[in-house]
């Protein structure tokens, strides 16, 4: 279950990562990044199938569950930042373990998900297809072209 | 007490985290990072299981050997220069990648960069995309 993001949509109130930081007491997963003052975008993992964290880690702190999650046990975690350094996105950071989105085992929904004000994250794949093809489709009956 | 193998120590601060009694010391100091192992009586092995190194080992109580230090210099980011991880450790990434994430035009270079500007890259990356579709709209 990925969540997907709409970048069009987000309006850049952290709504997101207040509610991530609310469920993880404290330490959130996810981050807003501003470009000057065209667009805001949250950053989160992105559950990668091929995973440089699962890779990096030694004690077996990360690893892939039966439905290809990335899922994390704190317990065997000893926060040597290899993980962190491992991904491509930059999404993990760790003080004295790592912290790493989750999203949010045992929850039905990820909080940021059900958070989030404007529909910029979801985890409907129906919904983000949809709007990945009106989005192509525009751009083709606009004349296409890049 | 504590004997370290300083060529396999990564610098990775997973004893400092995980001893019990707090005898295991990181200190980052702006540019270094330096790790100090104070003698320790316990029988207690964890610092030597969590370590991804193995570069520790258990040898008999002894005053006269000098307490064990090994001290890295940080690896700055090649985009904002903060300084993220030891060299060791970025080795270590580069050890445990599979071949074919390595082997795309730019190679391993993005370990390189920290964290922090790994999403900005990205943050930019798709507010281009976001920003050529907004001004076709308006076109």
């Amino acid at each position: 279950m990925p969540v997907y993001i709409d970048i069009s949509r987000c309006i850049g109130c952290r709504s997101c990562e207040v509610a991530c930081q609310r469920v993880h007491a404290g330490s959130g997963h996810i981050n807003v990044h501003f470009v000057g003052d065209l667009a805001s975008f949250p950053i989160f993992c992105h559950q990668c199938e091929e995973a440089g964290c699962v890779m990096a880690c030694f004690s077996g702190a990360l690893r892939k569950d039966e439905e290809k999650r990335t899922v994390f046990d704190a317990e065997k975690c000893t926060g040597c930042d290899l993980c962190r350094l491992a991904c491509p996105f930059g999404v993990i950071w760790t003080d004295k373990i790592a912290h790493k989105c989750d999203l949010c085992q045992g929850r039905e929904q990820p909080v940021c998900v059900t958070t989030c004000p404007a529909n910029a994250l979801s985890t409907n794949f129906q919904q983000a297809s949809r709007r990945a093809r009106s989005r192509a489709a525009c751009i083709a009956a606009s004349g296409g072209g890049r | 007490m504590i004997k370290v193998d300083a060529d396999l120590c990564l610098g990775c601060k997973s004893c400092s985290n995980v001893c019990p009694s707090q005898k295991i010391v990181c200190t980052d100091t702006g540019e270094m990072r330096s790790l100090h192992w104070k003698r320790c009586k316990e029988e207690c092995d964890l610092c030597l299981e969590f370590c991804p190194g193995r570069a520790l080992a258990l040898v008999p109580y002894d005053e006269s050997v000098p307490e064990p230090e090994v001290s890295f210099e940080l690896v700055a980011c090649k985009i904002c220069q903060s300084r993220y991880a030891t060299e060791p450790m970025l080795r270590r990434i580069e050890s445990t990648l599979p071949a074919n994430m390595q082997k795309d035009s730019y190679g391993l270079e993005w370990i390189r960069v920290c964290p922090l500007c790994r999403r900005n890259i990205e943050a930019q990356r798709a507010t281009r995309q976001m920003v050529l579709r907004r001004s076709r709209k308006r076109a």
